[in-house]
């Protein structure tokens, strides 16, 4: 079958995006002409094809997913085949074989589950792929004598997946062990619960039908035999906390539940050590059981692929080229690299070490530094950061700082540290919770006084009452339960929550922060213009021209050059003698002739004048943040290509609607003032900083906040990690970096700007639901409890009213799927 | 009904006999992956899953 079958012919034949930009290209696959939302996804899809795995396209399209174009492949694999780099993640297995866990990047859905295990177990050598859907894991064994690590990445490159080996056991060891923990403590309490269901079931018959006290007995002991170890195994947590929090002098809500478990536990023993009365130990397992749930659900919401810091050491190379006297390279691990030792780093290479360059000329992309969507020209003498990665030149660096001294190590201390010191905003619910449980304590106590001048008997049931009508469940409840539904809903609407506490943070928030460079704009340069001089070249020619020339460069202009001329099924001419001019262009000849295609300095270079005309267009382009390339030959210039950097498809009307909700907007960017300018321009009225190195981004969010904003961040890169681990609330783009995925609460899927509105309203709805249900149980208790001090709660009574209220706001924090449906409908105008 | 007086402890104790399984699967990260095995099961091509041939192609 066609994959592209059900779909329109506009969307690609692989991810079935839009193939209609200016990155869009066809290709043949199988025979038949198919387009593609860019050459990414030409490829993958030709490999797939290659591997006779069509068929995934039929899962893929069964499961009504798209995927995104792929990401970009890793360039130096063969590192990971070293057994120096292999010692830190690799573990050895029997027969020789090895074992790896891996990162994958890419994965969408099981149709990806099913292509990578096929295409893997298809390898020779390669004894287990398995990849785990929920946490983009593969877990890989292979025979080292078979099959290389690097062709197993590779093959995976080619799938348009990114694999980066990691070391599971540090990373993310203690949070599985403590989930693990966890649902143990759930199972067990689930078992006790279940079982006393049985139990409950023949004491509320034997009440209403009589029963032998014979037989009432051994189920009070029975359920004595099956609560205890819940309490105290299942609920030991709680009881723990509550008393840590008692000796701190801190009313958790942690310590209602412990008192409410021990106390009705407590009276159940009493009751059923002086045979007589009703037992609540199967209220002592539910409600531990139920609890236990909440927190469960909570954990795997909030369960992080890894943390931050995982992610920024992955972009640090593991290996580099040392260069000893004799000019002779070794491939060494960085770790031994030391100050004043020289490396070579190859095109396409990232940086191993903070450094100067000393021999060599090349462009370096710095965006994850910098933000500067551009590459830098780099010479002799200018400074390099580890993690960085060159471009098409080769260089020789004279190591300056290792390791932790590096820019990168900077960053990746500065996100700690901003984790680590951001405000908590404290939860509503645990403000109310302490005054709560104070005063239910001070009324069970008033309780049990008032009826001690009864008798002691009487004294018990009614404080006891009270403890338990008072049952936090409700009050508990309110805040998980709202959650829970809210961040259900979101997920729907591509709004990823990573972290719960972050929907009250965005209900409050009064301040927005950008990052620009792929957050507002697209993070890419496409050519957007073709100006011709005069008649004797059209705007093909030229453009093909220009991709000639172009066409063996990996410089992000002539990608972008190449791949409009492929988008528009150019025929190429061939060119000879191609030279780069670091910083300036490329020249070359074609058809005899010699051609020069570049900056304005390259043009003084090769001696030709550029027209008036060109020359104020150029200006224009540059102006407006994008680069004009100019070309020429025979001592003229033939035309002008522009490449702008693009505003995302609905950024103008989402600044439109914070500023109409009065929220404060910021633009911080790295790049020029006169590129942040330019922007302002095009999206009206906002406070712009621009040239801000990573910690100013952070530094100006902390300044905002000591005004009494609240702040909202979003950004994608890993110059932004810093800040938005600073912020209120942070917000990444699925496109961006995955350290700015990590650092951040929520995630746009999908990389569409008009979701920020259903982010703000998701947490604003979380926020009002989770205050109703605090309205709610409190309106249960205050009715109840001057019933259960009165003395008049019977055994029926509570076990009526209590679910009832956890019933109550459970249902009230369903609601919150509907008002979002409205919302999003008004949203669309529909 | 003095029969009873065996019976829950039994059932109890085949409760328990549940929660040690439980626990091994817990152990044996069954519980890792909460989406992948749903959907694998349905790529009924794949017959290395069924612990035939690793290396043998699906006809």
């Amino acid at each position: 079958m066609s994959p592209s079958a059900s779909m329109s012919k506009d969307s690609c034949h692989h991810c079935g995006l839009p193939a209609t930009g200016v990155a869009a290209c066809e290709g043949e696959v199988a025979g038949e002409p198919q387009r593609f939302c860019c050459s990414g996804c030409l490829e993958v899809c030709r490999v797939i094809h290659a591997a006779g795995l069509d068929s995934f396209y039929d899962r893929l399209h069964a499961q009504e997913n798209t995927l995104a174009p792929p990401p970009d492949a890793p360039s130096d694999l063969d590192q990971y085949d070293l057994d120096e780099v292999q010692r830190e993640f690799v573990s050895p297995l029997s027969g020789g074989r090895r074992g790896a866990h891996l990162l994958v990047e890419g994965i969408h859905c099981a149709a990806c589950v099913w292509l990578i295990e096929k295409a893997l177990r298809d390898l020779a050598g390669v004894t287990r792929a398995e990849v785990n859907l929920a946490r983009q894991r593969l877990v890989l064994e292979w025979q080292p004598q078979q099959v290389a690590l690097s062709a197993i990445l590779r093959r995976l490159a080619a799938l348009g997946y990114a694999a980066v080996p990691f070391d599971p056991e540090t990373a993310e060891g203690q949070v599985q062990c403590s989930n693990r923990r966890l649902l143990f403590r759930m199972g067990f309490a689930g078992f006790g619960a279940m079982n006393m269901m049985w139990i409950s079931i023949a004491l509320y018959a034997g009440t209403f039908s009589g029963i032998e006290t014979e037989y009432k007995q051994f189920f009070h002991w029975v359920g004595f035999a099956i609560a205890t170890p819940v309490l105290f195994y299942s609920g030991g947590p709680f009881l723990l906390s509550g008393w840590r929090g008692l000796r701190l002098r801190h009313l958790t809500m942690d310590l209602p539940i412990a008192i409410g478990a021990l106390t009705t536990y407590a009276y159940s023993l009493w009751r059923t050590l002086h045979g007589g009365g009703e037992v609540y130990f199967d209220v002592v397992t539910t409600f531990i059981f139920v609890i236990l749930v909440g927190r469960y659900l909570e954990a795997m919401a909030r369960r992080s692929a890894a943390s931050a810091a995982l992610h920024l050491m992955e972009l640090q190379p593991r290996t580099a080229l040392r260069l000893d006297e004799s000019g002779q390279e070794t491939r060494v691990a960085v770790r031994k690299l030391a100050a004043g030792d020289r490396v070579l780093v190859r095109p396409g290479d990232k940086i191993p070490a903070d450094g100067r360059v000393v021999e060599g000329d090349s462009h370096v992309n710095e965006a994850m530094l910098t933000g500067e969507s551009q590459p830098v020209h780099k010479s002799c003498d200018a400074r390099v950061s580890a993690g960085t990665v060159n471009g098409e030149g080769v260089l020789k660096i004279r190591v300056e700082q290792v390791g932790g001294d590096t820019t990168l190590a900077r960053i990746i201390h500065l996100v700690e540290v901003a984790q680590g010191s951001k405000a908590r905003v404290q939860r509503l619910a645990d403000r109310i919770v302490p005054w709560f449980v104070a005063v239910t304590l001070l009324l069970a106590a008033a309780t049990f006084l008032f009826w001690m001048r009864v008798d002691f008997d009487t004294a018990l049931m009614a404080a006891t009452a009270v403890l338990i009508i008072t049952c936090p469940c409700a009050l508990g409840m309110s805040t998980p339960m709202s959650i829970v539904v809210s961040t259900g809903v979101a997920a729907r609407l591509g709004v990823l929550i990573r972290n719960g506490e972050a929907l009250e943070s965005l209900s409050r928030i009064t301040h927005v922060v950008f990052d620009k460079t792929g957050t507002l704009t697209e993070g890419r340069m496409r050519v957007s213009r073709i100006e011709c001089v005069d008649a004797t070249l059209d705007e093909a020619q030229l453009l093909a021209l220009a991709a000639a020339l172009e066409r063996h460069f990996t410089h992000p202009l002539a990608r972008a050059i190449t791949l409009a001329a492929e988008v528009r099924g150019l025929v190429l001419p061939a060119a000879e003698q191609l030279q780069a001019h670091g910083g300036l262009g490329v020249s070359g000849q074609v058809g005899g002739e010699l051609v020069w295609l570049g900056n304005a300095r390259l043009m003084a270079q090769a001696g030709v004048d550029i027209p008036d005309g060109m020359a104020a267009l150029r200006e224009a382009v540059e102006s407006a943040m994008g680069v004009a390339v100019l070309l020429a030959s025979g001592g003229r210039v033939l035309g002008v290509i522009c490449l702008e950097d693009q505003l995302r498809s609905g950024a103008r009307e989402l600044l439109d609607r914070l500023r109409a909700q009065g929220l404060g907007v910021t633009l911080l960017t790295g790049d020029t003032r006169r590129a942040a300018r330019h922007l302002q321009q095009q999206l009206g009225e906002m406070r712009v900083l621009a040239e801000l190195l990573p910690e100013d981004k952070a530094r100006e969010i902390a300044a905002l906040q000591q005004l009494g904003e609240r702040v909202l961040m979003l950004g994608d890169g890993v110059n932004d990690a810093p800040a938005l681990a600073r912020a209120d609330i942070s917000i990444a783009m699925e496109s961006g970096s995955d350290v700015s995925m990590e650092c951040s609460d929520v995630v746009l899927m999908g990389s569409e700007l008009r979701k920020l509105p259903y982010a703000i309203e998701i947490g604003r709805q979380a926020l009002r639901t989770i205050r109703q249900n605090l309205l709610l149980s409190l309106a249960y208790n205050l009715t109840l409890i001057p019933v259960a001090m009165a003395g008049l709660v019977t055994p029926v009574l509570a076990a009526i009213a209590m679910p009832l209220s956890s019933l109550l706001v459970i249902g009230n924090a369903i609601l919150i799927r509907r008002r979002m449906g409205r919302f999003v409908e008004m949203q669309n105008g529909r | 009904m003095d029969v009873i007086f065996g019976l829950i402890p039994g059932m109890i104790l085949l409760g328990l006999a549940g929660v040690l399984v439980f626990f091994w699967a817990v152990r044996n990260g069954q519980y890792e992956d909460m989406e992948g095995p749903a959907h694998r099961i349905l790529n009924d091509d794949d017959m290395d899953e069924l612990g035939g041939d690793p290396k043998r192609k699906p006809d």
